[in-house]
């Protein structure tokens, strides 16, 4: 870490400055902070950019054989049909899963929820509600996410803050981001430094905050006492989300590189962060789902976070159209199918402007450049639902793509067949793409130790 | 302090009145008196009932030339030059300055005897909305009536007496859509003024009621809208109350028949508001025709009768937004007075009243009574 | 507010009937291991609003508890603060503190002045420490607590030059210690009892605080905590009745009818406002106040039979609800709430006919049968009713067609293809007597031109409509049992399931004080179970390994 030394002195003379000496003994912890190595610094031109990691959800699944055409096995090319149609342009930027399988043990299939837990952690869950293991993003966040600002950053278009599809556990589940303007504030509010400013000086109440916040815990440590197991397993994450602030302060008194991609964006308008709280009406959520792209792409283009999560609609897809007394979900299960289309008109609309989203959400990823190529090429995006079938609740089969080269670690352009698989084997070839270093994956009938190598470069 | 109520609980006095529409056929809960019901409604459109042809038919020299046609024809080469600044200005201000066209400065829209302009374009066609109201058909003079000439209903009833029509239809301003009932309409809905309640009690049966009595009062409470700018149906609206009585309370009989409200006509005073007058003129011989939609929620319909003249002239006269409404008080005045056709003045046998007809809708309502005693809203 | 004759024959009477007769007799107590519970959202907001005056503006909302055995307070127990969690905490400290110490709250926030105010002083900031943070951590800071907090003040007014930005940078970080945000059960060793613990007087003060006005200990009850009073019979119950006489009890009351008729639903509810124009924003916040006015005016000002609340036909409405209830209102406008009283012969009556629960449980743009009696049952009924199964035929559903008008027809395959007529044959049919109440809760008596039926029966009992409904609801043992149940849950902080001896005292004893809701309180608060509390556990609890097989590292 010799690289840091030239800093150190410069940093310290910053501090003496600001502290004129006197403050000594209270300056001290923060530059330890500073120093530990938990800032690295960001790639210098020349060194590999850093693969981010992002999950797209979306709601309903897709209209089996009106999305992608059936294959029989593992191909090149995907054939994109009416459903999917918007995705074309991204036909070699992506990889398209079908018949992998989530085998359920004799478990119940808590609608609309299992489908998204199995896929996402490995573990079918037992019991309504319950998530068993951690979802993919999180284990792929501890390896790469700790020298961000943020480990990972959570939106939803859809306005329910608590259905977001990362968790740790059933009761560490992070709540997603709702409003356009509280997703700016939080990204590029007054405490985004811009790389790209001239100058940088180190803010003396973030200083003075870190110190005090690491002061204070230490002492809280001794303060809670008499717990039982499970209390004491709370009390850890609860410090952990605190060192994770640390680190976060840690990392805004780093001047961080210069970076040419990153541009700091505008500030949405009030007006679209009271439609996103207005109601769950497509065009609605079509349009906060569009600033919260722009703004999440440019987020991981600025280096401030390197997992990311966009919910588009939830699993119980609880959008509309304005005058419908059906929401997309009911449709899916009371829309009766139109015997000359073959399938459900109305549920389709929706899944069609689903599809839409998900490349709204990539050209947003590509819309950036980054070195030779665009912020899709180094990123690896996980875009799952919850159903194969949502009018039959079908967890079998479940869609998923992964798009984005992973900075040139996955081969793209591939329609991946599982021929009954367990559905596990994508979350795992995408942790194994992303470095995470893991044996295996999935309890009972879903672990899996066998990547999907067709894809892996 | 913030405990609500203690132990009597208040009996609520407001049932006396109630909308009945929807909730009719399910419960008699809001009967009034034994075995009947009221119902409420409060109008919020407003508009002067005009029949436009496809091809201004009824208006076969073109409409009425307006006052800023007058004041430009009558400038001097010089005034011109003035008025443009040498021509530097293309956007007149003409509004104030075109309305001073008097001999000595005179506003011509609030002095109209002041100069004479030339005749005022009217209608000449056949049809109107409206109805018979001296109960003659030939165009004769009756006793409360002057002579006039009648239209035919576009559904071919004869008899029409609809002057109000015939002055004002070539005008402009006042064709349908026409800006002095739209600002009117607006100006009633964001200020709440010159609301109009309609309470019918007596009703036996919310579709078909023989006997029931109509009373119009003033609402102090404003409307409630929906997102998409309409009133609420079924919103409260209290009564403006003056010395322990309604300020407006007017009433007239009528009868309900398959939906649909006949009043028989009687002299009415209604508050009026629009474009920053208040007037609470009498509508003489008025009646009210209103179907009432299926669900009760809404109804619309007619309201007929004799209009002041010198009440509707003093409003055209002091209203501003001559320009886009292009009226020539002027010649309106002039023709107003020609054209008048009700309540002959017993001296000068000028007819002071205009019949007139005006298209309404309305939502239902709960007609509230204030009564003090009862008052007992919670502030907390 | 005067009090009533009545107001005070009655607590005379319920004094009476308590000491006097014998009545049912509360067994041993369990006790639950010792536990640590979050703060909701609302005790954070109003401990802020307590202890610093309710001009402090709590920016921000915490994490929402996750319900666990029907109850947010349960979940209270197990709730984990999440990195973004913890973030919005910070920040909310953060806004909280500096308002604390803003020049234009610092005649009610502080209890001294400054020697100085652009330098440090320690005497003034440990005096407002050591007030602040002994209701903030429910008990006198400790020596190396307060000496942090006025070190750390010291230090930043120093760099600062401004003493009170030094107070706000320690007291946001008291805000975000676990002391404050975790309510935890301290014990110490039993003297009555070798080898047993008890709770510590803070930690029963902050139970009955926390029970009965959902905020923080005040001084008199730390006080009585520090006393020791609160180890004795006759000090808990001197607290309660002081307590229970307080306004702050309409605080308690309302924060556990928020928990029990789960408010956070009204945080999704939504419709569609071209099917149901009269849908506003305020009708949602008006229809939640409405459902705890009812309630507090029924339970707490006139001391009725709880079961009521299934029957009352008086209520209080906005100009707002009136014109979805479709009835007048002499304050048709603004924010006054009016008492209502529903006709005898409407079908409305009761809180399950009110918009906070019939629009709740229905869908955007119509009613659900389904959703409203499974709400019946398990919210107020507190009895299960199964998920769906996964694997539910739907194409059941495609010979629904345009001739089936009401909901009772189309949800006629519920009741009687056979997968789905074990649920919901006990949802739909009590659901379906709200029929008469559409999406948004408005009267009517037709759908689609046809006629709607409202009867049925609710276990046995047979209804004509939803009024009778709630009359049979009256009469259903399981909804006092269910309110019992989830009440003592909601002040022990953990599910009551495991406790049915206390629940079945505490229902024989609902009976015999007549239903009545503030005697029920009390009878928790002043009994022994509330402060019962065993050994903690030391086994670990096994939870299912979550974690992925992880490769040695290199």
């Amino acid at each position: 870490m010799s690289f840091l030394i030239p800093r150190k002195t410069s940093r310290r003379s910053v501090l003496r400055a600001m502290f004129n000496g006197g403050a000594v003994t209270l300056a001290l912890p923060f530059l330890d902070a500073m120093l530990d190595g938990n800032g690295t610094a960001l790639a210098d031109t020349g060194k590999p950019l850093p693969v981010r990691f992002g999950t797209w959800y979306w709601g309903m699944g897709h209209t089996p054989g009106h999305a992608i055409k059936e294959k029989a096995q593992t191909a090149a090319g995907i054939e994109f049909l009416e459903e999917t149609k918007a995705l074309k342009p991204f036909a070699d930027q992506l990889n398209f899963f079908s018949g992998f399988n989530m085998p359920l043990d004799g478990r119940s299939n808590y609608t609309h929820f299992t489908g998204w837990v199995g896929s996402r952690t490995g573990a079918v869950p037992q019991k309504e509600g319950e998530i068993a293991a951690p979802t993919l993003d999180l284990l792929i966040a501890d390896q790469i996410g700790p020298n961000t600002r943020f480990r990972t950053i959570d939106a939803s278009s859809v306005g329910i803050s608590r259905e977001n599809y990362s968790a740790r556990s059933t009761e560490s589940r992070a709540q997603a981001e709702i409003s356009p303007v509280g997703l700016y504030n939080r990204l590029f509010g007054p405490e985004f430094v811009d790389p790209n400013a001239d100058t940088f000086t180190p803010d003396p109440n973030i200083m003075l905050e870190k110190s005090v916040l690491s002061a204070f815990t230490e002492q809280s440590r001794g303060y809670i006492k008499t717990l039982g197991a499970a209390d004491k397993q709370r009390m850890d994450q609860y410090f952990t989300s605190i060192r994770q602030l640390e680190n976060q302060m840690a990392l805004l008194l780093q001047k961080p590189e210069p970076n040419e991609a990153c541009i700091r964006p505008e500030r949405p308008n009030m007006e679209d962060a009271e439609r996103s709280a207005q109601g769950r009406e497509m065009p609605n959520v079509i349009e906060t789902h569009e600033i919260m792209a722009n703004l999440m792409a440019m987020a991981v283009a600025c280096n401030q976070t390197r997992v990311f999560n966009m919910v588009f609609t939830d699993n119980f897809a609880n959008v509309r159209k304005k005058g419908e007394t059906y929401t997309h979900h009911l449709l899916t299960h009371s829309e009766l199918i139109d015997p000359n289309l073959g399938y459900q008109p109305l549920a389709f609309w929706f899944n069609e402007r689903c599809s839409e989203a998900f490349a709204t959400f990539l050209g947003a990823l590509a819309g950036i450049k980054e070195g030779a190529g665009t912020l899709l090429d180094n990123c690896l995006v996980f875009a799952s639902s919850e159903t194969a079938y949502a009018k039959l609740h079908t967890v079998d089969g479940i869609p998923i793509y992964l798009a984005g080269k992973a900075g040139g670690r996955m081969k793209t352009g591939v329609h991946v067949v599982g021929g009954g698989d367990p559905i596990t084997r994508v979350g795992f070839t995408a942790m194994k793409i992303m470095d995470v270093p893991i044996r295996g994956w999935g309890a009972k009938s879903l672990q899996t130790s066998k990547p999907l190598t067709e894809i892996m470069v | 302090m913030s405990r609500l109520f203690p132990v009597n609980f208040p009996p609520f006095r407001l049932v006396l009145v109630a909308a009945v529409a929807v909730c009719a056929s399910a419960n008699s809960a809001f009967a009034a008196e034994a075995g009947t019901q009221t119902l409420g409604f409060v109008i919020r459109d407003w508009f002067t009932s005009v029949y436009n042809s496809k091809f201004l038919d009824e208006c076969p020299e073109g409409l009425a030339t307006s006052n800023d046609e007058l004041w430009w024809r009558g400038l001097s080469k010089e005034a011109r030059a003035k008025a443009t600044n040498n021509g530097l200005l293309q956007q007149l201000t003409r509004m104030p300055v075109a309305m001073r066209r008097g001999p000595n400065g005179e506003n011509v829209c609030l002095n109209p005897t002041s100069v004479v302009d030339p005749p005022m374009r009217v209608i000449e066609g056949k049809y109107s909305f409206g109805a018979n109201l001296d109960g003659e058909s030939e165009g004769d003079a009756t006793a409360k009536s002057c002579a006039h000439d009648n239209f035919v209903h576009p559904d071919g009833t004869p008899g029409v007496d609809n002057q109000l029509y015939r002055l004002v239809g070539c005008v402009y301003g006042w064709r349908k859509g026409g800006l002095p009932d739209l600002n009117a309409h607006e100006g009633r809905g964001t200020s709440g003024l010159g609301m109009t309640l309609i309470e019918i009690t007596g009703v036996t049966d919310p579709r078909n009621s023989d006997n029931v009595t109509i009373t119009f009062y003033r609402s102090v409470d404003q409307f409630a809208f929906d997102g998409t700018g309409k009133p609420l149906p079924y919103s409260s609206y209290n009564i403006d109350m003056e010395n322990g009585q309604p300020r407006y309370s007017d009433t007239l009989k009528g009868a309900i028949k398959d939906g649909v409200l006949t009043t028989e006509r009687g002299d009415v005073r209604l508050p009026f508001y629009g474009n920053y007058h208040f007037m609470h003129p009498v509508i003489k011989d008025m009646g009210l025709r209103m179907e009432i939609s299926p669900d009760g929620a809404t109804a619309s319909g007619q309201i007929t009768g004799y209009y002041n003249m010198d009440a509707f002239l003093h409003y055209v006269g002091g209203m501003v937004g001559h320009t886009s409404t292009a009226d020539d008080c002027p010649a309106m005045y002039v023709a107003a007075h020609e054209l008048a056709d009700g309540y002959p003045d017993p001296e000068t046998g000028q007819c002071t009243h205009l019949s007139s007809a005006f298209d309404v809708k309305a939502y239902a309502a709960f007609v509230i009574h204030p009564d003090k005693q009862t008052a007992s809203a919670d502030q907390r | 507010m005067r009090k009533s004759i009545f107001h005070m024959i009655a607590a005379v009477a319920a004094a009476i009937s308590l000491s006097a007769c014998d009545g049912p007799r509360e067994p041993e107590a369990t006790g639950g291991p010792p536990a640590m519970r979050r703060l909701s959202n609302d005790q954070y907001r109003n401990i802020i609003a307590d202890v610093f005056g309710p001009q402090i503006t709590v920016a921000g909302q915490a994490d929402s508890l996750k319900r666990s055995e029907g109850m947010l307070a349960v979940g209270a127990q197990t709730a984990e603060i999440t990195p973004s969690g913890f973030e919005k905490f910070y920040g909310m400290a953060k806004s909280i503190a500096a308002q604390v110490v803003s020049e234009s709250n610092r005649a009610v926030t502080f209890p001294c002045e400054p020697k100085d105010a652009v330098g440090a002083d320690d005497a003034c900031a440990r005096t407002f420490f050591a007030g602040a943070g002994r209701l903030l951590y429910r008990r006198p800071l400790a020596q190396d607590e307060l000496t942090l907090a006025v070190e750390t003040a010291r230090r930043a007014a120093e760099s600062s030059g401004d003493f009170y930005r030094g107070v706000a940078v320690s007291l946001a970080n008291m805000l975000v210690a676990p002391q404050f945000l975790f309510i935890t059960d301290e014990v110490e060793p039993d003297p009555a009892a070798a080898g047993l613990v008890r709770l510590t007087g803070f930690a029963k003060a902050a139970r009955l605080s926390f029970f009965l006005w959902n905020t923080t200990p005040d001084d008199a009850l730390l006080r009585a905590a520090e006393s020791g009073d609160l180890h004795t019979q006759k000090g808990v119950s001197a607290q309660v009745e002081r307590m229970m006489a307080s306004h702050r009890l309409e605080a308690g009351v309302r924060a556990f009818f928020e928990d029990f008729l789960h408010f956070e639903q009204f945080e999704t509810l939504e419709k569609d406002t071209i099917i149901y124009p009269a849908f506003t924003v305020k009708v949602v916040e008006d229809s939640k106040e409405q459902l705890l006015r009812t309630v507090v005016s029924l339970l707490l000002d006139r001391k009725q039979d709880y079961r009521e609340i299934f029957t009352t036909r008086d209520t209080f409405v906005t100009g707002s609800l009136a014109r979805v209830y479709r009835v007048p209102t002499s304050r048709p406008s603004g924010e006054a709430w009016v008492p209502y009283r529903f006709p005898d012969n409407d079908p409305r009556a009761g809180i399950i006919t009110q918009i906070g629960f019939a629009a709740v449980a229905s869908h955007p743009g119509r009613s659900s049968p389904t959703l409203r009696g499974r709400a019946i049952r398990e919210n107020l009924l507190c009895q299960k009713v199964p998920d769906p199964p996964g694997d539910v035929d739907f194409s059941l559903f495609e010979s629904a067609d345009a001739l089936k008008k009401t909901a009772r027809e189309r949800l006629t395959i519920h009741r009687t293809a056979p997968a789905c007529a074990g649920c919901h044959k006990i949802t739909d049919p009590i659901g379906l007597g709200l029929e008469n109440l559409d999406g948004l809760g408005q009267l009517r008596t037709t759908e689609n031109e046809a006629v709607i039926d409202p009867s049925g029966d609710l276990d046995g009992v047979e209804f004509s409509n939803a009024a009778d409904l709630g009359k049979a609801l009256h009469d259903n043992p399981a909804a006092t049992s269910c309110v019992v149940g989830r009440l003592a849950s909601y002040a022990l902080g953990r599910s009551s399931n495991e406790e049915r001896n206390y629940v079945q005292y505490l229902e024989e004893s609902f009976a015999s004080d007549g239903y009545r809701f503030p005697d029920l309180m009390r009878r928790i608060a002043t009994g022994d179970a509330l402060f019962a509390v065993t050994p903690a556990p030391t086994q670990l609890v096994s939870a299912q390994s979550s974690t992925p097989e992880m490769e040695r590292s290199p």
